[in-house]
């Protein structure tokens, strides 16, 4: 009967598509989760290459341990569950080493600063932030921030200022986007990129920064490192002694300047 | 594999706040996509060149490119033009809401028009002729005659459009919106638990479509309930 | 528009990879609608119910939630039947492009049923009987009789379903796989200019959507040309 033949085919259609699939990682390739979104840290040129400061750091480490590296796109908010579903084995997105991160997953000694400053509209009436750098919760009132989904700059919005009205966006360029646009007053998000693709440039008159840096280590962590699943201690330690290595040999300060005028890694984390 | 059950009573009720932007742009578009739908298919069936042909090209773009590209040129591409920054109907476009219901009335009112279209052809012409034979204007055929018997024949059709802007309303979480999608993705970033979460909330849009089709249900019969045999 | 130099490859590439995702889930949707259909037009009790929570599943979960579904919990689940198999196996990972493919004919396919199943009910009996006459096996009075028919009627509604297929493709996009949409998004976060890049992606699908719409215009003239009274 048509059933039968039907039958046959879902079978076989099952069986094709379960070991079809097959994918196992060999110890050799490695592959490497970031956003390909965000400039200057992890992003595609016209000619289709992927690069930036946290592509060069995972070529750099690649190197040193030996492996071939394989990358992977994935959207910021899935970056962590992505992991743990095995879409990928390390991260390399310029991920903040955070307590509420490492419950879930392991990561890597930093191998840049972490740090989120607000930019907004020059010239503001009221100032967000007080002399001693703390922020002032009423003059948020009536003000849009636009943050990013799953980043350290929520969870510091979250737990400081929960009253604030807060957009959350699933990528980092739009951030900007919308700022020169007026859907939000100002954004939280990376100073180094703000200064760079944001400030310095044309669109960017007329903004700046409207608060000081924060780096509040509960928030923002150590620093931002390559994210692992836990429980594989031997490739932990050797990304560990390969950003050691970048560190000591200048290497990461050589990456950082071809994006930023100044290394934006903590030189301390070398020696040890 | 462990299925973390509390977490799912945990995020539920976060989940089930977005039902009403949820319900808002489902509404409101699927209001706003009828009427402009009813215009357009005035136009298409108009006869007449300069009303047919601009209301075919805006068919044959809406229902060609996929709502998400028509989303996010609104959102972001439109922004991005002077005249729509300066003008008085930025207030709109500068509000995601406004942004989502734009895209989400021109997508549907592509579909239903064409779905309209095809309940007035279906109208048999018997009927027609009748109405002419006793000296009712087109107007009042158009009004009296065709439209009841239309809107039956499209119907089921259109029932299967209301869904699917039901599920099209996900799509609103790419562009900051909190709806039921938006709320979920923002649980599952912060406890990185996409399998729990994303099947609850698969279970309540299932739930939804479900309530949505027992009504239409009621309404085709309650339409048809003279052609029962 | 010089923006775009440079970019026109990308846009190629990722035009190439929802051609090649078309292909793949147009065979996957055509498998699921014919089991489906199948399994509802049969006396089997449990195919029926099986089919019908396909169908209930899949029509009322949205696109997007599907594909985040598939991405996220395949590889749990298909860890674990896999590891049934050969218990050595770790772990299993379904690529995105698999994740999207399989998810987006899963849901078109679900639509399919319901219109393979009417075009089937809508075969000609009378040809039916005239096969059995003939002494043709089941088999035979399948893929001589009611297959061919059964096309006929289902064109219209699969041209519409091949177009949802290319149109969903764009969803895909958000579990990074690097179609036209995906590479518009790495072109703004380079470039910073929304409104192009996305129209570049809406030209491309209404390309697409084109392309579709005049070859099931063809194939209904071709499966329509032994009637001469539909001209």
């Amino acid at each position: 009967m048509k059933f039968t033949t039907v039958r046959k085919l879902t079978i076989g259609l099952t069986a094709a598509l379960t070991f079809g699939t097959a994918f196992g990682a060999s110890a050799e390739t490695l592959r490497v989760g970031m956003e390909c979104t965000y400039a200057p840290f992890n992003y595609r040129t016209a000619d289709g290459e992927l690069t930036g400061y946290d592509v060069d750091v995972a070529k750099g480490v690649a190197e040193i341990i030996g492996a071939d590296l394989e990358y992977v796109c994935q959207q910021w908010d899935g970056m962590i569950p992505a992991l743990l579903a095995n879409k990928f084995d390390l991260i390399v997105a310029s991920m903040s080493i955070t307590n509420s991160r490492l419950e879930k997953i392991d990561f890597s000694s930093p191998y840049r600063d972490s740090v989120g400053r607000l930019v907004g509209k020059s010239g503001m009436e009221k100032p967000l932030f007080d002399a001693a750098d703390k922020p002032i919760p009423e003059n948020f009132a009536g003000l849009r921030i636009g943050l990013e989904r799953a980043s350290t700059y929520e969870s510091w919005f979250n737990a400081i200022l929960p009253d604030a009205d807060i957009v959350l966006y699933d990528g980092s360029e739009p951030l900007y986007l919308d700022l020169v646009n007026g859907r939000v007053d100002a954004i939280m998000t990376n100073p180094m990129k703000a200064h760079l693709r944001f400030l310095a440039k044309e669109e960017g008159s007329g903004f700046e920064f409207v608060s000081p840096a924060i780096a509040e280590v509960e928030y923002f962590g150590t620093g931002v490192g390559i994210g692992l699943r836990q429980g594989q201690s031997e490739l932990k330690a050797s990304l560990d002694t390969a950003i050691k290595k970048l560190i000591n040999d200048g290497k990461l300060t050589e990456y950082a300047l071809k994006y930023f005028p100044f290394p934006i890694h903590n030189e301390e984390w070398g020696d040890s | 594999m462990s299925f973390d059950f509390t977490l799912i009573i945990d995020a539920v009720p976060k989940i089930l706040l977005g039902i009403g932007l949820t319900f808002q742009l489902l509404v409101v578009s699927a209001v706003l996509g009828l009427v402009l739908a009813i215009g357009i298919m005035l136009m298409r069936i108009s006869g007449k060149w300069y009303l047919s042909w601009p209301a075919q090209i805006y068919i044959y773009i809406f229902r060609g490119t996929p709502i998400l590209v028509q989303i996010f040129i609104v959102y972001y591409g439109f922004p991005q033009l002077e005249f729509i920054r300066e003008s008085f109907i930025w207030p709109l476009f500068r509000d995601p809401f406004g942004c989502a219901i734009v895209a989400l009335t021109l997508n549907t009112g592509a579909y239903v028009s064409e779905i309209l279209r095809g309940g007035v052809m279906g109208v048999d012409r018997g009927i027609l002729e009748a109405g002419t034979a006793l000296g009712l204007s087109v107007r009042q055929r158009f009004i009296h005659l065709t439209s009841p018997i239309a809107i039956r024949l499209a119907l089921p059709a259109y029932g299967n459009d209301v869904i699917s802007l039901l599920k099209s309303t996900a799509l609103a979480s790419t562009i900051t919106l909190a709806d039921m999608t938006g709320i979920a993705r923002t649980i599952v970033a912060q406890t990185f638990a996409p399998y729990e979460i994303f099947i609850s909330l698969a279970i309540i849009y299932m739930i939804l479509t479900w309530i949505l089709q027992k009504s239409l249900g009621r309404v085709e019969r309650y339409l048809g309930r003279y052609m029962q045999k | 528009m010089d923006i775009l130099v440079g970019w026109w490859d990308d846009y190629f590439w990722g035009s190439v990879v929802v051609a090649q995702v078309f292909v793949c889930s147009l065979i996957l949707m055509i498998i699921f609608g014919l089991i489906g259909a199948a399994a509802k037009l049969s006396d089997n009790f449990i195919a029926q119910k099986l089919a019908n929570g396909y169908t209930i599943v899949f029509r009322g979960t949205p696109e997007i939630l599907v594909i985040l579904l598939l991405y996220f919990g395949s590889a749990i689940a298909l860890t674990s039947i896999a590891q049934i198999f050969n218990p050595d196996i770790k772990f299993f990972d379904v690529p995105p492009f698999w994740a999207g493919t399989i998810a987006i004919a899963l849901i078109v396919g679900s639509y399919a049923t319901e219109t393979f199943r009417g075009a089937f009910l809508g075969v000609n009996p009378g040809s039916i009987e005239a096969a059995r006459a003939l002494g043709m096996s089941n088999l035979q009075t399948f893929i001589y009789v009611r297959v061919p028919e059964m096309w006929r009627l289902a064109l219209p509604a699969f041209g519409n379903h091949m177009l949802s297929l290319v149109k969903d493709t764009a969803l895909i996009s958000i579990i990074g796989l690097n179609e036209t949409l995906f590479v518009a998004k790495q072109a703004i976060g380079t470039t910073g200019e929304p409104f192009i890049m996305y129209i570049v992606v809406g030209l491309i699908y209404l390309g697409f959507s084109t392309i579709i719409t005049l070859s099931v215009m063809g194939l209904e003239r071709f499966g329509q040309r032994h009637l001469v009274s539909s001209r």
